[in-house]
């Protein structure tokens, strides 16, 4: 079991309910659509995988330990074991692809050749061969997404998170960032994302949470 | 980890100081205005402390002698003084002495005070030094009560004003220097948020891949000090050229005002405020850096 959530409940200092008593399981090598309307709770639910939030109430167990408990210094061996993809790519434009994506290798303390090793596998993985010297403001915006990806799974996480990400690009664009998703997925990795795109989940065939109001108001395996 | 990835962390720190030129360049200034007023509180402190001492030094007891004393109850006199706790230094000056003395100040109106005071009015005395200017009081008391001793005379009164005087210019230049410091820690500390909060993005997603705090405070740490110590140069260079001008032109014109300028001191307190700066770039820095490592 990679994530357990038992009777997760979050409320915001300001007095918002984020998730209500979320209770679910996800199991290692699952890919998992995470859907609901805007405020419904995706991203707090999120950045509880990653321990940006922590819950009001409930327990929450990543490869059977809980972060709840977790010290503060424990908290980047956790993330270590995860990779994180956002909407709004959250590359560094200062920085070249290849710097960009070695950059998450360097800042784990891995050595300057398996650095240089790894950075050549993933680039290949997601398609980006010959953009490797380009700056982020010269790529059109799914390849700086593939460039999000290609950090995000350069540490071999157990566990990818994507949130909303392709919910900058246009239709054909994130087919193909769903392919590379699957492709993850298939390696083995398991992959949570969070999506408000219908058409991109709808024959999937993938399981699919939906929160509303902070609530899971469904759990299945196909959309109805 | 800091060996290990010294080289990464340097060359974060000089990208982070070229990138961000502008608030590098307003930290730096910050900084050197702030060692600069230190320094000028640190010499002030140090001068006044020098004029206090020499004051204080200069201070003693005169014990006046009863008129006829034999050679031998002049001695016993003197024993006695010496043995007597807190003296430290012990000068006899006879009756013809002062009175040589006291015709010096009259020396230039060519005037003989002994033809006119026919015979010499003034007694034998001793001029003793205390240890401790401040046991002065005690010292003169336990001497008047040695016999063949009429009066001691250490400036009574005045002595006391002065300790007070000495006493609050310590107190107040420590305080202010110490207010300096964290006016320093202040000015520093939000010059560095800024340039730490241009970069928070870049941070936030080090945090999420799971870097640790220290691994993204080090550039940071490394960027505060150079910082600090570019500041703290021009601060001394600055302060040392305006100080040694002021030594010079002392020499002449407020010859009476004691500067203080050994060489070898003064490079300490210099290297003392290059190392203050160091340290005020990582205090500042470790200030503004916290919140943005919460993540």
């Amino acid at each position: 079991m990679l994530v357990q959530f038992y009777n997760v409940t979050k409320v915001y200092t300001n007095g918002v309910k984020a998730l209500n008593d979320v209770s679910l399981k996800i199991e290692r090598g699952e890919f998992i659509f995470l859907m609901g309307p805007s405020g419904a709770g995706k991203s707090t639910f999120i950045k509880m995988l990653f321990r940006e939030e922590l819950p009001t109430q409930g327990q929450i167990f990543i490869s059977s330990r809980s972060i709840v408990r977790m010290k503060r210094r424990e908290v980047p061996h956790l993330r270590r074991s995860m990779g994180v993809v956002f909407q709004d790519f959250k590359l560094l434009e200062n920085k070249t692809v290849v710097e960009n994506i070695a950059f998450a290798m360097k800042v784990v303390g891995l050595g300057n050749r398996e650095i240089a090793a790894r950075t050549a596998e993933v680039i290949n993985m997601v398609g980006l061969k010959g953009k490797e010297d380009s700056f982020p403001g010269q790529l059109s915006g799914g390849e700086q997404q593939r460039v999000g990806i290609a950090r995000a799974i350069a540490n071999r996480p157990l566990l990818l998170i994507a949130d909303e990400p392709s919910g900058n690009l246009d239709m054909v664009t994130a087919e193909g960032i769903m392919e590379l998703l699957y492709n993850i997925n298939r390696k083995g990795t398991t992959v949570i994302m969070a999506t408000h795109a219908r058409e991109l989940v709808r024959d999937a065939g993938k399981r699919i949470i939906t929160l509303e109001a902070g609530q899971v108001v469904s759990d299945l395996c196909t959309l109805e | 980890m800091i060996l290990k990835n010294f080289g990464y962390f340097l060359k974060e720190a000089l990208i982070s100081l070229s990138r961000n030129r502008v608030l590098s360049l307003a930290t730096v200034t910050t900084m050197a205005v702030c060692i600069f007023f230190l320094g000028v509180a640190v010499l002030l402190t140090v001068n006044a402390g020098n004029f206090m001492n020499q004051l204080e030094s200069d201070i003693e007891i005169i014990a006046y002698l009863d008129d006829p004393l034999t050679d031998e109850e002049l001695k016993d006199v003197e024993t006695d003084i010496q043995s007597t706790a807190g003296v430290q230094e012990v000068t006899f000056v006879s009756k013809e002495e002062a009175l040589q003395r006291l015709q010096e100040k009259f020396s230039q109106e060519d005037y003989d005070l002994q033809q006119t005071l026919g015979k010499n009015p003034l007694p034998n005395s001793f001029e003793i030094k205390a240890l401790n200017p401040q046991e002065v009081a005690q010292v003169a008391q336990a001497i008047g009560d040695i016999p063949g001793i009429y009066k001691v005379n250490y400036g009574q009164g005045l002595v006391e004003k002065l300790f007070q005087v000495t006493k609050w210019v310590r107190i107040l230049s420590m305080v202010f220097m110490v207010i300096l410091a964290l006016g320093a820690i202040f000015l520093i500390a939000t010059t560095i948020r800024l340039a730490v909060f241009s970069r928070r993005k870049e941070i936030y997603l080090m945090k999420l891949i799971g870097a640790t705090d220290w691994f993204i405070r080090w550039p940071f740490f490394i960027e505060g000090i150079m910082m600090g110590l570019i500041g703290a140069l021009i601060a001394i260079g600055l302060l040392a050229g305006g100080y040694t001008s002021l030594i010079n032109s002392a020499q002449t014109a407020l010859f009476f005002i004691p500067l203080v300028s050994q060489q070898n001191f003064l490079v300490q307190v210099y290297m003392g405020l290059v190392a203050v700066g160091a340290v005020l770039g990582i205090i500042g820095t470790y200030i503004s850096l916290n919140r943005f490592l919460n993540v």
